[in-house]
């Protein structure tokens, strides 16, 4: 157990030394939150550094769609500290919390569409809310989000109920890169499709992250998305991140209970056989 | 709204006067230099520059266009669709423009946005204001013989089902027949009764208002009496029950609808006619005419209460004048119809609720359409037992 907790040690320090000169966007400290009775986090700490898409993994329940509700500003926290681009989210005035909405885009599970808007109305929405752009451009501008994310130029004139799960998604995904934002959050953006659904969801997601330079975080529970997206992967376990690393580096060393019957249980054992 | 610069002036890493474009004639290069922070919130601002700026003439000499990108400090999709587009206009217009300088990850991005422009335009739905008028009256007429149709297919199936829990009374739901008694039953009592009274005291003051002019106001009794134990009565129960328990069935078996929980009930087996339809169909048909009848009472309650206010009868005079003016007909012409009523608000209201699709407004706009058509249809119907009453005699 102390070999345990050494070795985590050294490998934290690794990845700080690392992580040296790598600018973090979005850095959380000794973050603690309970409902009621029930601890969420107790003593967290996350970086999520410039330019990487990083994987957040945890059991069901164990807070991970808490914790990107938190530093998005949808749940207010308790003790600790949440910081984006160097300013508390807690601390924001609300004009400066309106300027860091536009900095962020959020891809809710189910794409969160609005139901009485056609799906071009919809990505245009932060547009015409946050800007004073002309009609053309903003349909233009949203035009050419729609075909970037993949979506038939068809689908412009539709409403969401017209949609499938996947192409709801990719609006989403759409609405959530309206403003070019610099940190795109996604809320387990391959639940729910099919595998060559979900693949193609992946390759989007790294495509745009390398075209646009955007900083991604996020949550999933997918196997495959983390071995072929993800640049780091943080572990929730214990209300605390317990591990962070290269997903082959965790597979390799788990260091923990839950990490490895993760990494190397048999669905990930298979996935690595074949 | 839109947002001034000065909220992201804490936010920027860049100087902002840094951001811009400026143009420059060398020999036959007409070249714009693009520089600084071609981003989203500045893309309105360069457009408009760009369409200010003064082009070359190119009927008489063969210029070349030219967007150098080397002093571009960050670029994002909406910057790169402006210069791609600002590359096909020129283009378009004679001026043979390419781009050039553009780093390595500018290029990525200018790439993705050419070949997303050229993916194709969505094609809109253009139809003339007449011709959409034209189309929804259509519509509308199709929809009025196929609701026709529907109604009369539910009510045939509602018919079999009731004949099925005839023969087998186990079947029957009881349990949430009498769950639906009492709320589309008991529980609308006190607002049935609330609002009849004060029609019925309506009723008579304007009666006797209108009749004072010939000296006729205790006639005004027989008018409530007839008016009431005929119309008044039922039609306002039958609005009341449709507004309240019509669209709580449409709300209700929507969105079990939504939810797919109609599809798990076939799976399992269960016919949702007979566990969600029949009982509250029946419920209504026994509550309706029960409440009709105690808004009967009220509206005649309302009346006396006016009648000793503004005629000064005390009650034993008031029922006298009842008793000389009604005859059994006149209740019966009245409580015949509500049978007929409850079903057609009952069936308005489940069907209206099958019809709802995934989403929420599906739900809303069933909610709507059952309250509307059924009060419609109750009109209806009144109308033609008041026709057909008339024609017997009765």
């Amino acid at each position: 157990m102390s070999q345990q907790i050494e070795t985590r040690q050294i490998e934290t320090r690794q990845i700080e030394t690392k992580s040296v000169g790598r600018e973090a966007v979005i850095s959380v400290r000794h973050l603690s939150k309970r409902f009621a009775q029930q601890i969420i986090f107790d003593d967290l700490s996350l970086d999520v550094y410039r330019g990487e898409v990083l994987g957040i993994v945890g059991g069901s329940g164990t807070g991970k769609s808490v914790l990107m509700r938190c530093i998005t500003g949808l749940v207010p926290y308790g003790a600790g500290t949440i910081e984006i681009f160097g300013k508390d989210v807690q601390k924001l005035s609300e004009r400066e919390r309106i300027a860091m909405d536009t900095r962020l885009g959020v891809l809710f599970q189910d794409g969160a569409l609005f139901g009485a808007l056609t799906v071009l109305q919809n990505i245009q929405v932060p547009m015409r809310e946050h800007l004073d752009m002309p009609k053309k451009m903003m349909d233009e501008l949203a035009l050419i989000k729609l075909k970037m994310v993949g979506l038939p130029a068809n689908a412009a004139y539709k409403f969401p109920s017209e949609l499938s799960g996947g192409m709801k998604k990719r609006a989403g995904l759409a609405r959530a890169l309206s403003l070019d934002p610099e940190i795109l959050f996604l809320d387990e953006p391959t639940s729910g499709l099919d595998p060559i659904g979900a693949a193609a969801f992946d390759r989007l997601i790294r495509q745009l992250q390398s075209t646009l330079g955007i900083t991604v975080y996020m949550v999933t529970h997918d196997l495959d998305s983390l071995f072929s997206i993800c640049d780091r992967v943080a572990v929730l376990a214990d209300w605390k991140i317990v591990r962070t690393g290269v997903p082959d580096e965790l597979r390799k060393m788990p260091n923990h209970p839950w990490v490895e019957r993760y990494f190397c249980g048999e669905r990930a054992m298979s996935r690595s056989v074949s | 709204m839109a947002i001034s610069d000065d909220v992201f002036e804490g936010f920027s890493h860049y100087a902002d006067d840094s951001v811009g474009l400026h143009v420059e004639h060398e020999s036959n290069i007409f070249r714009l230099k693009v520089s600084g922070e071609w981003t989203i919130r500045e893309v309105a601002r360069l457009q408009r520059e760009i369409d200010n700026i003064l082009m070359p003439s190119t009927l008489f000499s063969n210029h070349i266009g030219e967007i150098e990108m080397g002093k571009l400090d960050r670029l994002d999709v909406a910057g790169a669709w402006l210069i791609n587009s600002t590359r096909k206009k020129w283009t378009a217009r004679g001026l043979q423009t390419r781009l050039t300088g553009a780093g390595n990850e500018h290029e990525t991005l200018l790439g993705e946005v050419r070949r997303s422009d050229e993916a194709g335009q969505p094609q809109i739905r253009k139809e003339s204001p007449f011709a959409r008028t034209l189309n929804d009256a259509l519509q509308g007429v199709g929809g009025l013989g196929r609701d026709t149709l529907m109604i009369l297919g539910f009510l045939g199936t509602i018919a079999a089902s009731f004949v099925h829990s005839v023969f087998n009374p186990s079947r029957f739901r009881w349990v949430a027949f009498v769950h639906q008694l009492e709320h589309v039953g008991f529980r609308a009592i006190g607002i049935v009764s609330l609002i009849c009274f004060l029609i019925g005291a309506v009723i008579l003051q304007q009666g006797i208002v209108q009749l004072r002019y010939y000296g006729a106001e205790p006639l005004s009794i027989h008018m409530l009496a007839v008016l009431t134990l005929r119309e008044v009565g039922v039609l306002l129960t039958a609005i009341i029950v449709a507004g309240r328990s019509g669209s709580a069935f449409t709300a209700e078996i929507g969105s079990m609808k939504m939810r797919e929980e109609i599809d798990a009930m076939r799976t399992i087996g269960l016919d949702p006619i007979e566990v969600l339809v029949l009982p509250r169909v029946l419920a209504l048909m026994v509550a309706v005419p029960v409440l009709a009848f105690i808004g009967d009472l009220m509206c005649l309650l309302g009346g006396g209460m006016m009648a000793s206010v503004y005629l000064g009868l005390d009650w034993s005079a008031f029922v006298e004048n009842l008793h000389a003016s009604v005859t059994m007909n006149h209740f019966l012409a009245g409580m015949i119809k509500t049978p007929f009523v409850a079903l057609i608000i009952g069936i308005v209201g489940c069907m209206e609720g099958f019809k709802v699709e995934g989403s929420a407004e599906s739900l809303g706009y069933h909610v709507t359409v059952s309250v509307v058509k059924a009060i419609f249809l109750v009109i209806i119907i009144d109308a033609v037992f008041a026709m057909f009453l008339a024609a017997i005699g009765f």
